[in-house]
């Protein structure tokens, strides 16, 4: 397998475009993947997730703007980028006729795995997926999870140095996604550098560094705890009450902050950076005789990085919708 | 090219088509069903054609009349008409194809030594059948009155004479004028394009509708590694209903194979895998099942069976036609295939049809080749 | 309820008619075939081309070789000068058949015994084999009588009518007429048919691939858990198809009727309301196929294993007369046959109800039967 350096970045793109039509599906996206690390792409559906991730793969022509994977450049050299790159796509495809072993005896094939070690990867594979004893079943037969290791185990049959993963764990219980993303630790601990969508606020928490993308473009960009903090244009304080909706109802009527939302048996109340609420609030809620059993900031999800991010945005481009 | 690439996308295919036996099947017994059908079932020879006849003359003579037609293995009686409505009546209701009419004045006119008319009404909706019916009874009526004439003139004392000019007729190449052995050569043709069509239109097109095809462009595959992989299964089963077709041909109807079967076999297999490789091409094109299932039978049924001279004769056809033809390779297989049957010829007669075939395969190769894009768009 | 089959309806349509690569194969094969059988479809055997070898070179023999000439026929494509080349031009497919002449034609035709001449015919294709002989036949008689026919005035005692214009051909004359096609144009017995090939094509292959696509993307799915009932479903998935099919009775009937001039004699809208009974017996198959098919490739294989002997066994090509007596049993089950009968019967021959009710309830039964057996099919399918 060829590698222009060890060195250098994994994954490079530099105002990437990519337009079907009049529609922007990506929208001048710039950003650096190291070696080694998890790097992911999280957004809404239709973001242009998935999308960026084909132009990398090689699979997509963009409209224009530069990049490169594993140093080779997207537009001119991407067979040698598909030699170095495992890609899993988001639909799996794997051949449900196909038995599991026939769909990994398939892929080794595809990736020119030589005789001695195809065996071990093989057997590695099953291993990994937990499917050794079901080695002969058609593909058709496995559930959701076990598909999805099926799909990891043919991707990366050929130990690429580089792994792209396209939202591998939608429609996944779980437990399987929690053990999906433990191999994803193990081979990026082997020095992989794993490239993966998602739209699951949960998963992304797991990741080195993170892009926020919507509509295009890309929102954020850093560590989970970058985002949560510089980023964050706003702060979150966690409220609990024995009257939750009534609480609800009058903050939101009160109209002084940006959002209002159950979170499990609380409130959170996003409102401007460095405002003291720890009187404010109480103050609307005693006009509904509501005492507040605690009040306290807490640091944002990423969830509420991410929808406070998008309505700015969405604020700021009201008037060119 | 790298063969380890080739046989994994060549073996995988060969597992699916094996895992889903119908299409096997299906593969197999449509070349055995067409074969029976137009070897035992269809033909395009008039003959016991449906006749009623209405005499209104009831005479020796005319009875005489009938019977040189019906004596024919063309003519078959229907039913006698008592008057002209019955006959009106079968032809409307297509139960007879002809009504024979002799006037009432038949004998007597021949008595009177005069021209003598009778009629003849036929159904017309087949045009084919009615125009061959025609000529049949002009020819029996035209033999049976020169009959009459030499019967007169022996009576005038002119003596026994011969017809004056009689044909010898001989057939070439099929002396028993066995339909079937013009039909199944030609029949081949039309059965692998056919097959083709159906066994590869869906191939590129499901993978990309299934999404594995996204998967398979982001690996290192090569595109001849994919399409000549793809291909491999196809031409295999499509040279095993050749061997079919025509081990049936030989053994069950009894067509004879004057010339030289290797040669057959190759020239057949640059066809197959022409047509295969057209199959694909839709497939990479349309993207999409229903398309390419459609496109591929039209492009694949419709010139073979309609335009390739196997049914109906090239030289009949409005020149513009005939044009169209000339980029039709069915057109070009079958001659090849009548010619090796029938005529036992070989390659210094059939030299520009393999030359045409060779183009078409390797022009379709080339075009699946470069057609097929690794990308999504 | 039809309020859900109205939204379903929608849905398909939209499917059907928004992708332009669809509109397109839906109306362009129908055409494209019309044009091909409208034009190449034509068994007519005429321009046979013809080799003569002439070793007589009298009038008499270039009498005879006009005759083929001018028959219509034959067509001289080469006068050849040795027995050779006639070998030649037969192996390379020139020439269909030869004539050849003998030195002493001439004088041979005033003898008592007569002559021969020689017919070489190829008989690779038996049918235009059979058709050149019995044309050969007519010419070379007709030819023969009327040296008889002068000879006979040359003989001292004939009867005094022999003499008269009254005898001039010498025998018996063919005045014949060919009712509903006059002019025997095979377009007018393809053309019509076509519409009955192309029906069970079209609502075949889109009521089979239509069904079996949503169960492989897997929408089918989402309709079986919604409230909407098997026999919605199967309305919806098969009143699209049997509009196409309506659209293209129209749409064969107009360029049939304005471009090849093919006569219609009968009534449109009975031929509309036949169209309904087929419609039944197709789209009951298509809807059979669709049940017992996984993938759309299937699915399609399946269709041609049906659709190739409905359309061979239908008198669309190859008269049905002439099969052996149990394929023509076998045909009784083919609703292209009766169909077949109703259009030919309706455009060329005028045919109304009275005469094609045997048809109408033949395509009813059948419909009615298959119709039937495959929704409940269909039925069990989804549960």
């Amino acid at each position: 397998m060829e590698e222009r350096t060890n060195q250098g970045w994994a994954v490079e793109i530099e105002q990437l475009v990519k337009k079907f039509g009049s529609f922007t599906a990506v929208d001048h996206i710039s950003l650096k993947v190291k070696r080694g690390e998890i790097f992911g792409f999280l957004g809404p559906n239709g973001a242009g997730k998935s999308t960026t991730i084909r132009m990398l793969c090689g699979i997509l022509t963009p409209t224009s703007g530069n990049g490169k994977v594993g140093g080779f450049d997207i537009y001119r050299e991407s067979e040698k980028i598909k030699q170095n790159i495992g890609y899993m796509s988001q639909k799996f495809s794997l051949y449900e006729d196909l038995r599991v072993e026939e769909n990994l005896d398939f892929y080794s094939g595809i990736y020119r795995l030589s005789k001695e070690i195809k065996g071990s990867r093989k057997e590695w594979a099953l291993q990994m997926a937990g499917l050794k004893d079901r080695r002969s079943s058609l593909t058709s037969t496995l559930a959701g999870g076990w598909k999805q290791r099926l799909a990891l185990g043919c991707a990366i049959l050929h130990e690429p140095s580089i792994l792209f993963l396209d939202e591998p764990t939608s429609g996944v219980d779980p437990l399987s996604r929690r053990r999906f993303w433990d191999l994803i630790y193990e081979m990026a601990g082997k020095g992989v550098t794993v490239f993966v969508t998602t739209h699951y606020m949960d998963e992304a928490e797991y990741c080195d560094r993170l892009a926020l993308i919507n509509q295009g473009r890309i929102v954020a960009l850093g560590t989970p705890a970058e985002l949560k903090t510089r980023y964050m244009p706003e702060a979150v304080w966690e409220l609990e009450t024995d009257h939750l909706i009534d609480s609800l109802q009058a903050l939101k009527e009160s109209q002084r902050f940006s959002e209002v939302a159950v979170f499990g048996n609380a409130l959170h109340v996003v409102a401007k950076k460095g405002e003291d609420l720890s009187s404010f609030i109480p103050s609307i809620l005693a006009g509904e005789g509501i005492p507040p059993k605690r009040l306290e900031q807490i640091e944002p999800s990423l969830e509420d990085v991410f929808v406070s991010l998008i309505e700015a945005e969405d604020q700021e481009n009201g008037g060119n919708k | 090219m790298k063969l380890v690439r080739l046989k994994a996308i060549a073996w995988k295919e060969f597992i699916q088509i094996g895992r889903d036996p119908r299409s096997l099947l299906l593969a197999i017994s449509i070349p055995v069903f067409l074969l029976l059908l137009f070897g035992y079932a269809l033909t395009l020879d008039v003959d016991r054609i449906p006749t009623v006849i209405y005499d209104l003359d009831r005479t020796p003579r005319s009875r005489d009349l009938a019977d040189h037609f019906l004596r024919s293995k063309y003519f078959q009686l229907q039913s006698i008409a008592p008057n002209y409505s019955h006959l009106q009546e079968m032809l409307d209701r297509g139960q007879a194809l002809m009504g024979l009419v002799i006037p009432s004045n038949f004998s007597r006119d021949l008595e009177l030594n005069r021209d003598a008319t009778i009629q003849v009404l036929m159904d017309g909706t087949d045009a084919n059948t009615a125009t061959i019916a025609l000529g049949y009874a002009s020819a029996i009526t035209l033999l049976y009155s020169q009959e009459l004439l030499l019967q007169k003139m022996n009576r005038l004392g002119a003596g026994k004479i011969s017809p004056p000019i009689e044909p010898r007729i001989r057939i070439w190449f099929n002396p028993d004028l066995e339909s079937k052995n013009f039909i199944v050569p030609g029949l081949i043709a039309v059965i692998m394009a056919i097959l083709a069509a159906i066994l590869t239109s869906g191939t590129i097109s499901g993978e990309w509708e299934r999404g594995t095809m996204e998967q398979l462009i982001s690996t290192p595959i090569r595109n001849e590694e994919l399409i000549l992989g793809k291909l491999i299964p196809y031409f295999a089963i499509g040279m095993l209903d050749l061997s079919l077709s025509v081990a049936m041909g030989k053994f069950l109807f009894g067509v004879p194979l004057r010339g030289n079967g290797l040669l057959l076999f190759s020239l057949a297999s640059l066809f197959l895998l022409g047509a295969i490789c057209q199959g694909v091409v839709v497939s990479i094109v349309t993207k999409n099942q229903l398309l390419s299932s459609q496109i591929s039978i039209i492009l694949s049924y419709l010139p073979t069976f309609m335009l390739s001279g196997f049914i109906y004769p090239i030289a009949n056809m409005p020149k513009l036609i005939q044009f169209i033809t000339y980029v039709v390779p069915g057109r070009y297989f079958v001659a090849i295939l009548k010619g090796i049957y029938s005529k036992g010829i070989g390659l210094e007669i059939l030299w520009i049809e393999a030359l045409l075939l060779a183009i078409y395969a390797s022009a379709m190769t080339f075009w699946a080749y470069h057609r097929f894009k690794k990308r999504i768009d | 309820m039809l309020q859900r089959l109205k939204s379903m309806l929608i849905k398909e349509f939209i499917q059907v008619f928004r992708n332009p690569r669809m509109r397109l194969i839906l109306f362009l094969p129908p055409l494209i075939q019309l044009i091909i059988f409208g034009y190449a479809a034509n068994t007519d055997i005429r321009n046979i081309s013809l080799a003569t070898y002439d070793l007589d070179n009298t009038p008499e023999s270039r009498e005879m070789i006009e005759r083929f000439a001018s028959s219509g026929y034959f067509r001289i494509a080469h006068r050849v000068g040795n027995p050779q080349e006639i070998r030649r031009f037969l192996d390379e497919g020139k020439i269909s058949a030869a004539l050849q002449i003998n030195d002493d034609f001439a004088r041979q035709t005033r003898q008592r015994q007569g002559t021969a001449i020689q017919l070489i015919v190829d008989g690779t294709d038996s049918n235009t084999a059979s058709v050149v002989m019995a044309y050969a036949q007519r010419i070379v008689a007709e030819y023969s009588r009327q040296i008889l026919v002068e000879r006979i005035r040359t003989l001292p005692n004939i009867p005094d009518e022999m003499k008269k214009p009254f005898f001039k051909k010498g025998g018996i004359e063919i005045q014949s007429r060919a009712f509903f096609n006059p002019n025997l144009e095979s377009r007018n017995f393809y053309v019509p048919g076509i519409m009955a090939f192309l029906i069970m094509l079209v609502t075949l292959i889109l009521t089979t691939m239509a069904i079996v696509r949503e169960r492989e993307i897997g929408t089918m799915e989402q309709l079986i858990v919604s409230p909407m009932r098997p026999i919605e479903l199967i309305m919806g998935k098969t009143i699209p198809f049997a509009l196409i099919g309506y659209i293209d009775v129209l749409l064969v009937t107009g360029v049939g009727v304005f471009w090849f001039e093919v006569p219609i004699r009968g009534s449109l809208p009975l031929l509309l309301f036949a169209t309904t009974l087929y419609l039944l017996s197709t789209l009951g198959i298509g809807l059979f196929i669709s049940t017992i098919s996984r993938t759309q490739q299937q699915a399609m294989m399946t269709m041609f294993f049906f659709f190739i002997p409905a359309i061979l066994l239908s008198g669309f090509v190859f008269p049905i007369a002439n099969m052996p007596e149990v394929v023509q049993y076998l045909s009784y089950a083919d609703p292209l046959r009766y169909f077949l009968i109703i259009i030919r019967g309706i455009f060329l021959k005028g045919n109304g109800f009275r005469i094609l009710w045997p048809q109408m309830l033949a395509l009813t039964v059948l419909g009615t039967i298959v119709f039937t057996f495959s929704s409940l099919r269909f039925k069990k399918r989804l549960e």
